[in-house]
């Protein structure tokens, strides 16, 4: 490597951007050339200082309270948006509007008619966007209805067993893939059971974990091939929801324990996790 | 059987189509229902976006050299991103969010003055031989916070942004191309650009007050 290349890679190397091959034949470079050396090292000052004395403007108070209020009437003055075609079908029908108009009493149902046939022929435009809007959103609503629902019908487990050996063969019977079930009782994770449910237009398996007095309803399917694990957490209703992906399957873990615990507890359930 | 429920229900008839019942089940159930889900929506997209307030007035400011044209953008552009919101479907809320800041800014300085996008640093006025200047002298001169603010206001708006995104934010070179929509292989060498001509712009003030 010569000065040249050097100088024009000292901002990448400083900034810690390079590979590992090309920072290393830098190193050496800088060990062998005093001038470089020298540059580098005034280089790093000054990029130290700008990180140190450039000014960083905070958002002002009351800005917060701005913005929400203006996002609250953002969303009020939005005209339903996922009405679907049927529905705009069913509007459309020359008997819906002989059959409204008689009813006196009922103009202000007909204006919000009126309304939601507005918002259905100009979503009727966008329905290639509207058919996936906002998949984690949709999907968090509906992990947040089963696990509710898991709780409220009495219907926690299909399978209660804190057997790992129970569950895990009992769901691979029921379903098209196989996933890892692990006891976690000795971290704090009870296993009460699994449990088949339909999510995302797919069965799934979930498994039903303690912790304390709160339950943690663990959604397993499998991933699709080549999806990265970026693991994304959601506060909604009270509920957490945190999800992760391994190479194999997609989880989603939905409870009112805290976030810090949903946390432990996927440390806990990777670590137990069977290698395979 | 029919008098109960027409007493219960006095808009109910018997001759009411079926298609209109369903008609009116959606026109009372629906408005609730995506309410419901509004608020949700809300919800979700507050608890990932208003965390990185701080971030977003940061660059608008930086970018638009002015207080309250950077808050209407900051406002603007959670409006925006807000109506965008599902289309977001990534963990990185923050740079999602700064791209959006960004054009918003980019969109208001067009409408301002075209001048803001091209330099505003005068390369010839600022000429002096900064060589000359003694480094240890100019970084003893770079604690003065107030210097720095006024160096890097003097440059283009692609170098504030850049220096911005990377020595206050932290990020990495390929949330940088995201969001200042670059190549990838751009960033470092626009970076190693914007601290050469700050580096000068601050030379050029501390030769300026001996």
């Amino acid at each position: 490597m010569n000065c040249e290349e050097a100088t024009e890679l000292m901002d990448g190397y400083l900034d810690g951007e390079l590979d590992p091959i090309t920072g290393q034949t830098i190193e050496q470079h800088l060990r062998e050339c005093d001038k470089c050396n020298q540059a580098y090292k005034a280089h790093a000052l000054l990029i130290r200082s700008i990180s140190d004395r450039t000014p960083y403007y905070k958002a002002p108070a009351g800005l917060r309270e701005r913005i929400q209020s203006s996002l609250r009437e953002e969303i009020a003055e939005r005209s339903p948006q996922s009405v679907s075609r049927d529905i705009l079908s069913l509007f459309r029908s020359k008997q819906s509007e002989r059959q409204a108009v008689p009813f006196g009493t009922q103009w202000s149902w007909l204006a919000l008619a009126a309304t939601i046939v507005l918002a259905a022929v100009i979503a009727s435009n966008l329905v290639p966007r509207l058919q996936t809007p906002g998949a984690d959103q949709l999907l968090a609503t509906q992990l947040i209805a089963s696990h509710v629902r898991s709780l409220m019908a009495n219907h926690l487990t299909d399978v209660a067993s804190s057997d790992q050996h129970t569950v895990k063969p009992w769901l691979d019977a029921k379903l098209d893939f196989a996933p890892a079930v692990a006891d976690l009782g000795s971290e704090g994770f009870p296993l009460i059971g699994g449990r088949l449910d339909y999510l995302d237009n797919r069965p799934v398996a979930a498994l039903v974990y303690q912790r304390r007095k709160h339950f943690i309803n663990l959604f397993v399917w499998p991933a699709e091939s080549g999806s990265t694990g970026v693991d994304k957490r959601i506060t909604r209703q009270g509920y957490q929801l945190l999800h992760w992906v391994d190479s194999d399957f997609n989880y989603w873990a939905v409870s009112d324990v805290s976030d810090n615990d949903l946390q432990a507890f996927k440390q806990v359930f990777e670590k137990q996790l069977p290698r395979r | 059987m029919a008098a109960p429920l027409k007493a219960e229900y006095p808009s109910v008839s018997e001759d009411f189509d079926s298609s209109a019942k369903i008609v009116k089940f959606v026109a009372l159930k629906k408005p609730k229902e995506e309410g419901a889900a509004q608020e949700q929506e809300l919800a979700s997209f507050e608890a990932l976006m208003l965390p990185h307030l701080d971030a977003a007035q940061n660059l608008a400011k930086w970018l638009l050299r002015n207080e309250q044209d950077a808050q209407d953008v900051v406002q603007e552009a959670y409006l925006r991103a807000l109506k965008s919101f599902s289309g977001f479907h990534g963990s990185n809320g923050r740079a999602w969010l700064l791209t959006i800041v960004r054009n918003t800014s980019y969109t208001l300085m067009k409408k301002n003055r075209a001048a803001d996008l091209t330099t505003t640093f005068d390369e010839e006025k600022h000429a002096t031989d900064h060589e000359s200047v003694n480094p240890a002298a100019l970084l003893e001169r770079t604690e003065d916070a107030e210097l720095v603010r006024e160096a890097m206001d003097h440059l283009a708006a692609e170098f504030r942004e850049i220096l911005v995104l990377r020595h206050l934010e932290g990020l990495s070179y390929k949330e940088i191309a995201d969001i200042a929509q670059i190549p990838p292989g751009t960033v470092m060498s626009r970076l190693a650009r914007a601290r050469a001509k700050l580096k000068e712009c601050l030379a050029a003030r501390i030769g300026k007050e001996k």
